[in-house]
C-alpha cells in the first residue's frame, strides 16, 4: 500500500478579483514507503504548492472537477480538520524548508526538541531523542550553538535533525539545498542518502538540481501545474532494484 | 527562559514597553494608597459616631461650622426627651492661613472640658508620652498636641507651644489614631473659648464673653434613643442649629471619599490601560517580525493553541515585570512621601498588601489580555504564507 497518496489535487490561488491562477491542474501522486522521490521541474511549476498539500499544509481545492483524494498511512486526509492535521504534521511528518528553518533564539538542540514538544514528548526523553538525532545529522558538538552560529549546511542538518527526531514515516523538504553550495548540498544529500538507506526513511524532495534528482530513487517531472511523466526508465529501474534488495 | 530570550530580541522596545506598564501601575500604587488613606480616614472618623453621637452647630445647614453658640443651649437641649449628655466645644484652625492649606486633616485647635463626656465618646485617646488632660487643667494653659501635629511643630511633652498668641504647655502627645485629633492641639475649654474670641471680628465680639461662647455641642443619646430623633428634636427646638449624626457623616464622608477614590483610582487605570496599549503594540510588533518563526512552528506541527499560549505568557511576563518595577518604585515612593509629610504632618499614602497585590494582578492579567488580540492573529497565520513572508 502506498505510504501517501493523491488523487485529482488541483490548487488556484487567487491574485485579484478578477484573476486566479491554478497552480495546480489535477495532479496524481503515490509515494512507497521507504521511497526517496524527488521532484523536479521549472520555477513557478507548482512543486511548493504540492508538498504543500502532501503535508496537509493546505488543502486541495474541491470545487470545479472530480473530487480530490490524499490518503496517508491508509487515512483520508482531506475531511479532517486543522487540528487533526496539525497532529500528523506534528507526529507523522517531518519538515524542511529552503531556508531559515530554525527559531533564531533557541539553540540547536532546543530547536530540535521543539518537535519533540508538538509530538507531546517533553522532558529529559526529548533531549535524549533530540539529542541523537543531532549525532545522526554528525552535529552533537554542535548542540549548544544558537542557528547564527551555525552555518548554512549545518543549520540544515539541525532541520533533518528536527524533522527526523519524532520518528516521522514521511519527509518532505523543500529544495533543502536550494541555499548552499555544492560541496554542502553534497553533504546535505548524502545525509538524506544515507538515512534513506539505514532507517528505510521516505523522503520527497523538491530540487533543481539534477545530480540530486539523479541520486533519488525516483524523480517526478512537473510543468505548468502537472506532472509530465511518471517515472524516467533508470530510475524507475533503481527503485525496482532497490525494492527487490529489501 | 526562553521567553526572556524573546524578550531580549528588542532590548529597547521590550524596555520601553515595560517602562510604560511600570508607570501605569506606579500611578495605580500610589493614587490607591492615596485612596486607601482616605477611605481609612473616614473609617477612623466615623468610629467617632459609634456611640451614636450627635454634632450640633449654630447658623444651620448640613457642614459644620465655627459659629458662636451661646453655652447656655446646651442645658436646653440636655432637657430634651432621650438626650443623655450634652458637650459644649470649641474648634478652631490653628491658624488663620493654614485652613486650605493642608491635603489631609486639617490642623485644629480643640477646647472641651476633659471627661465632660462622662465616658461615652467612642474614640479612645492615649497619651503616647505625657498625660491626657484632665478637669482640673482648665484654667491653665496646657495642651495634648496629636501626634502628627506634634512632630510637625516639633515638640514634646514639657515644652512650650504658642497657639493663636498664647503659650501653652505641652503636657502630652497623642498615640495615632489615623483621624482628626492627629492633627489637633486639645486645650481646656476656657482657654479654647478665650483663644477662639480673639479670632472674631471686634464688631461680633463686642457683646460677647468668652466663657459663655462655644462653637459645637456633642450631643449623646440615651440608649434606646435613635440619633436621627435626637437631631429632629434639637432642630424643632431651635431651627438655626445644625446637626450632623452618624448616618449624615457616613453619607456625606462616604460620598466625598467614593468619589476622590473614582478619581484617583481612574487615574491610575486610564495610565495602566495606556501601558496596556503600549504593550498590544509591542506584541503586534514581536509578531510580525517573527512571522517566519510562527510559520515554521505551526508547520512542524504547533496547534494554535500553542500559539496564542506562548505569545500570551510573553506578554502576560512583561506586564508581570512592568507591574513588579511599578509597584516597587510607587512603595518608594509613598514610603519617602509619607516620610516628608510626617514631619509637616500630612500622612496622604496608605500602601495595603490588598492593593499591592492587585496591581501586581493586574498588571499580569493586563499583559496576558494585551497578547491575547495579537495572539489570535498569529495563531490564524497561514503557515505557508508564514514562511513566505519576507
Ligand atoms: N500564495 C500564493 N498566491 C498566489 N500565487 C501563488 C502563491 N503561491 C504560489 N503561487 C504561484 O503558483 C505558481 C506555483 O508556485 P510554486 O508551487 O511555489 O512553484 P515552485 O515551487 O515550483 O516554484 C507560481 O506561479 C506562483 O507564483
Ligand atoms: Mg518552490
Amino acid at each position: 500500500m502506498a505510504l501517501l497518496e493523491g488523487r485529482n489535487l488541483r490548487k488556484t490561488y487567487r491574485l485579484s478579483r478578477r484573476n486566479t491562477l491554478q497552480a495546480l491542474c489535477g495532479v496524481d501522486v503515490s509515494i512507497e514507503p521507504g521511497e526517496i522521490v524527488a521532484i523536479m521541474g521549472p520555477s513557478g511549476s507548482g512543486k511548493s504548492t504540492l508538498m504543500h498539500i502532501l503535508g496537509l499544509l493546505h488543502a486541495p481545492d474541491s470545487n470545479h472537477g472530480p473530487r480530490p483524494e490524499l490518503s496517508f498511512n491508509g487515512r483520508d486526509m482531506v475531511a479532517l480538520g486543522e487540528g487533526e492535521r496539525t497532529r500528523i504534521r506534528a507526529r507523522e511528518m517531518g519538515f524542511v524548508f529552503q531556508d531559515f528553518n530554525l527559531v533564531p533564539t533557541l539553540t540547536a538542540v532546543e530547536n530540535v526538541m521543539l518537535a519533540c514538544d508538538y509530538a507531546g514528548v517533553g522532558g529529559h526523553k526529548a533531549r535524549q531523542a533530540a539529542l541523537e538525532a543531532l549525532g545522526l545529522v554528525g552535529l552533537s558538538e554542535r548542540a549548544d550553538h544558537r542557528p547564527a552560529e551555525l552555518s548554512g549546511g549545518e543549520q540544515q542538518r539541525v532541520a533533518i535533525a528536527r524533522a527526523l527526531v519524532n520518528r516521522p514515516s514521511l519527509v518532505l523538504a523543500d529544495e533543502p539545498t536550494g541555499n548552499l553550495d555544492s560541496a554542502r548540498s553534497e553533504e546535505v544529500l548524502g545525509l538524506l542518502r544515507r538515512l534513506n538507506r539505514e532507517h528505510g526513511q521516505t523522503f520527497v524532495l523538491v530540487t533543481h538540481d539534477p545530480e540530486v534528482g539523479q541520486a533519488c530513487d525516483r524523480i517526478v517531472h512537473m510543468r505548468d501545474g502537472r506532472i509530465r511523466d511518471g517515472r524516467s526508465g533508470a530510475a524507475a529501474a533503481a527503485t525496482q532494484g532497490t525494492r527487490l534488495l529489501r | 527562559m526562553r521567553m526572556l530570550r524573546n524578550l531580549a530580541r528588542r532590548r529597547l522596545r521590550t524596555g520601553l514597553t515595560i517602562l510604560g506598564i511600570t508607570i501605569g501601575i506606579w500611578a495605580l500604587v500610589v493614587f490607591g494608597s492615596m485612596a486607601n488613606r482616605i477611605n481609612d480616614m473616614v473609617d477612623k472618623g466615623s468610629a467617632f459616631y459609634d456611640s451614636g453621637a450627635v454634632t450640633v452647630w449654630g447658623g444651620g445647614g448640613s457642614m459644620p461650622k465655627s459659629n458662636p453658640v451661646d453655652v447656655a443651649i446646651a442645658d436646653r437641649i440636655a432637657s430634651l426627651e432621650g438626650v443623655d449628655v450634652v458637650v459644649p466645644g470649641v474648634s478652631m484652625n490653628i491658624s488663620d492661613d493654614t485652613a486650605g492649606m493642608s491635603m489631609g486633616l486639617p490642623p485644629m485647635i480643640t477646647g472641651e472640658v476633659a471627661g465632660s463626656d462622662k465616658g461615652r465618646m467612642a474614640m479612645v485617646l492615649r497619651a503616647a508620652s505625657g498625660r491626657l488632660l484632665a478637669a482640673a487643667d482648665e484654667g491653665s494653659n496646657v495642651t495634648v498636641l496629636g501626634c502628627d501635629l506634634a512632630r510637625q511643630y516639633g515638640k514634646r511633652a514639657g515644652d512650650t507651644i504658642a497657639l493663636r498668641g498664647e503659650d501653652f504647655q505641652v503636657v502630652g502627645v497623642l498615640e495615632p489614631t489615623l483621624t482628626q485629633p492627629d492633627n489637633s492641639a486639645m486645650v481646656p475649654l476656657a482657654a479654647a473659648q478665650r483663644l477662639y474670641l480673639s479670632t472674631l471680628p471686634s464688631l461680633v465680639t463686642a457683646n460677647l464673653t468668652a466663657s459663655k461662647v462655644v462653637t459645637s455641642f456633642t450631643v449623646y443619646p440615651r440608649p434606646g434613643t435613635s440619633s436621627e430623633a435626637i437631631a429632629a428634636e434639637i432642630k424643632a427646638a431651635d431651627p438655626e442649629l445644625g446637626t450632623m449624626t452618624p448616618s449624615d457623616f457616613t453619607r456625606l464622608a462616604g460620598s466625598y471619599a467614593a468619589m476622590l477614590n473614582a478619581v484617583l483610582v481612574g487615574i491610575g487605570l486610564i495610565s495602566v490601560v495606556v501601558g496596556g496599549l503600549s504593550v498590544v503594540n509591542t506584541m503586534a510588533m514581536a509578531i510580525a517580525e517573527r512571522t517566519r518563526e510562527i510559520g515554521i512552528k505551526r508547520a512542524i506541527g504547533a496547534s494554535r493553541a500553542r500559539i496564542v499560549r506562548e505569545v500570551v505568557a510573553e506578554s502576560a511576563l512583561i506586564g508581570c515585570i512592568g507591574g513588579t518595577i511599578g509597584l516597587f518604585l510607587g512603595a518608594l515612593i509613598v514610603t519617602l512621601a509619607n516620610d516628608a509629610g510626617r514631619s509637616s504632618g500630612t500622612i496622604l499614602f496608605e500602601l495595603t498588601a490588598g492593593t499591592a497585590a492587585t496591581a501586581l494582578a493586574f498588571s499580569t492579567l493586563l499583559g496576558a489580555l494585551a497578547g491575547f488580540v495579537p495572539a489570535l492573529h498569529a495563531a490564524r497565520l497561514d503557515p505557508v504564507a508564514a514562511l513566505r513572508y519576507e
